[in-house]
């Protein structure tokens, strides 16, 4: 294997685990929580599934990072000392239930999309676990879904709490493709196309998420916060406003709203617990 | 020999038997929801990635089948619906053991959670083997509704088991430090662990009737049995036996953990009970 | 050393359906023993589909051909030892249902 090569892969799939990881604790929030006996199950099942796929994520990227000598502690120290990024969308806020609705359902959307095309890609392990990932995506949506729907069948004041969710996401949902093209953030997707871990530009894949999105979310009643959004027709192109890519970079240097929580929480349950992966580990049995 | 009550027309029709009926099925409900309330409150936190995703198992598993035991407190006309018993009763309303309403530690789930795994195994195996001697006892119930539901249970109550027993030699054997750290955990679940054999005001009646064969003093001599053995197979010195606790779940009074456990709980249904969430 | 690097040992999982199904493989995932492997890959690897019994074998116990040996199972025409070798038999029997071969003609 071409050493730039594992490069990439390692930073693409290593990232990509450690967002899964990252990913449960928006929704872990909501869990203890979630409104009914139904709700507590299906949030539970949906954020274990995350944790599952990280767990599918890192094995994958820890097979490839163990020839340079290293394994999952040294990627969950990446994470701690932000060698290693975490996606854009878990740096936010989830406030309210329905936070955990948009979640399940765009955010989950969004990332069937990306996955769908990487499953598609030239590295096998990682196509392996992304095919498992996939079977499981589809329940997350309907699970969002069916939150999103229940608030918008709601009283004023649910639809109210699902709006509202739905302003607070709609930037990170704008990131969460990556910057369009001729950006000098695109190298990494150049990269990516070169060595066909991917066929389509950020661009290509957030005009797919629109396409499919946006009549759904105004089925539901809801105002998209963008003014300038419209499709045009003979383009079958969406225009919409560029966010400021700054605030982009920004986040993935951990400086959004939660980042600095969200990592203090992992990280200290992951040295509170070190004990108990001793126990784990290969380091051999004292005679007690 | 004991009447077989195979609906809950029969079970109403007699009101000593409705009334322990009804105590056993808040008992075995509440047990099981506040910990896998507890459980899921590690969600994302468990000490390895791969115990994370089985841990989340037995929380829902937890969750679920105490969804199920409302499911017959429902058919006994309780409530409406098993949310409406989950989501709306005061804490003294509540039958779990006080054992079961304990944090997983210091600190809130949100918020600098300092959660201890030693006490995690510890609480949830001593649980774990006194629901599967229950629900030994329940299958043979004379509310066939809920032997029904109780040999459900106890097929997915057996990988619990054994995932704890798994856990428990494990971090018996393996160093001074795990060790130490799991008998730090018995001993705290010691504490509370009289609370759980309670069967409350209505513990004769319940064995009296069949309901739960044996009552009381089976539960608690096949628990112990089985217990020392599984203590012996680890090296662990046996405890003693628990000392009568100060407050008894069973009978509705608990602790300042529950409140604040059914404070998160309830936080979105109470913002709009009649709603549909 | 406390703050040393912990180290895991990989063990594969396989499953099987039922009794008369094969073992196959699932994935992968990290722990110190073959009765914890066994635990933790029920969870992680089987939380929906059908089981009736889950293996586990640590890694380095597995010996397998890698991506350079690949080539050797590819073949030459072996269908001599196919049954696609003997299509010819069929229309053979056909027409000697119809006309049975004698022993005239033959000497």
């Amino acid at each position: 294997m071409p050493d730039d090569y594992r490069q990439y892969l390692i930073r693409l799939i290593a990232m990509h685990g450690i967002s899964e990881i990252m990913g449960a604790l928006p929704e872990k929030e909501w869990v203890p929580r979630a409104p009914t006996l139904h709700r507590k199950l299906a949030i539970l099942a949906k954020v274990q599934d995350e944790l599952g796929h990280g767990q599918l994520l890192l094995r994958v990227a820890e097979d490839l990072v163990a020839p340079l000598g290293m394994n999952r502690e040294d990627l969950l120290n990446g994470l701690f000392q932000g060698t290693i990024h975490f996606h854009n969308v878990f740096h936010m806020p989830a406030p309210t239930w329905a936070d955990a609705g948009i979640i399940g359902w765009l955010v989950d959307g969004a990332a069937i999309i990306t996955q769908g095309m990487l499953a598609q890609g030239s590295y096998a392990p990682y196509c392996r676990a992304l095919e498992r990932i996939i079977a499981e995506e589809s329940f997350h949506i309907q699970h969002g879904e069916s939150i999103c729907i229940a608030l918008a069948e709601g009283t004023r004041a649910q639809r109210q709490m699902l709006q509202e969710a739905l302003n607070r996401w709609w930037e990170p949902l704008i990131f969460f493709f990556g910057p369009p093209p001729k950006s000098e953030l695109t190298k990494h997707q150049d990269l990516g196309l070169m060595y066909r871990l991917r066929n389509k530009t950020n661009e290509e894949l957030r005009q797919r998420f629109f396409h499919k999105y946006v009549p759904r979310i105004q089925a539901l009643g809801l105002t998209i916060p963008d003014p300038n959004l419209r499709l045009d027709k003979e383009t079958n192109t969406w225009h919409y406003t560029q966010p400021d890519w700054s605030k982009f970079k920004a986040i993935l240097r951990n400086e959004g709203p939660m980042s600095r929580a969200r990592l203090t929480l992992r990280h200290s349950a992951w040295e509170q617990n070190r004990w108990v992966r001793e126990v784990l580990s290969t380091r051999a049995a004292v005679a007690v | 020999m004991t009447a077989r009550i195979e609906t809950p027309a029969q079970a109403l029709a007699d009101p000593t038997c409705r009334q322990a009926l009804v105590e056993l099925l808040f008992q075995l409900a509440d047990d099981d929801l506040v910990l896998g309330h507890r459980d899921s409150e590690w969600v994302g936190l468990a000490p390895h990635i791969e115990e994370d995703v089985a841990f989340a198992s037995i929380a829902q598993d937890e969750v679920g089948h105490a969804a199920a035991y409302y499911g017959l407190l429902v058919d006994l006309g309780e409530a409406e619906s098993a949310d409406a018993l989950a989501y709306s009763r005061p804490p003294d309303a509540w039958r779990c053991a006080l054992l079961l309403e304990r944090p997983n530690g210091p600190g809130h789930y949100l918020e600098n959670p300092q959660f201890d795994w030693g006490y995690t195994i510890a609480r949830h195996y001593l649980y774990d083997l006194f629901e599967m001697v229950r629900l030994e006892a329940l299958v043979e119930s004379a509310y066939l509704p809920l032997a029904q539901l109780a040999a459900k249970v106890r097929r997915e109550e057996r990988y619990h088991l054994l995932h704890m027993e798994t856990w428990v030699k494990r971090l018996a054997r393996h160093s001074s430090v795990s060790r130490a750290r799991l008998q730090a955990g018995l001993e705290k679940a010691w504490v509370d662990l009289y609370g759980l054999f309670s069967l409350g005001p209505e513990g004769p009646a319940m064995a009296a009737l069949g309901l739960l064969p044996g009552g009381r003093d089976r539960l608690w001599q096949t628990w112990r049995e089985r217990a020392q053995t599984l203590f012996a197979e680890a090296g662990l010195p046996w405890p003693g036996d628990p000392s009568p606790v100060m407050l008894d779940g069973r009978a509705g009074r608990h602790s300042a953990d529950l409140e604040a456990l059914l404070g998160p709980l309830t936080e979105v249904y109470r913002l709009d009970p009649t709603a549909r969430w | 050393m406390a703050d040393e690097r912990l180290e895991y040992h990989i063990y594969e999982v396989f499953a099987q359906e039922s009794q008369m199904a094969p073992a196959v493989h699932q994935f992968s995932l990290l722990a110190s023993s073959p009765d914890m492997a066994l635990i933790l890959a029920k969870e992680n690897f089987l939380r929906r589909q059908k089981a009736w019994s889950v293996w586990v074998v640590r890694r380095d116990h597995i010996h397998r051909t890698g991506p350079a040996e690949a080539e050797m199972f590819d073949r030459m025409d072996k269908t001599y030892r196919e049954t696609e070798g003997y299509r010819y038999l069929k229309e053979k029997w056909r027409r000697y249902k119809q006309e049975p071969l004698t022993a005239q003609g033959m000497t």
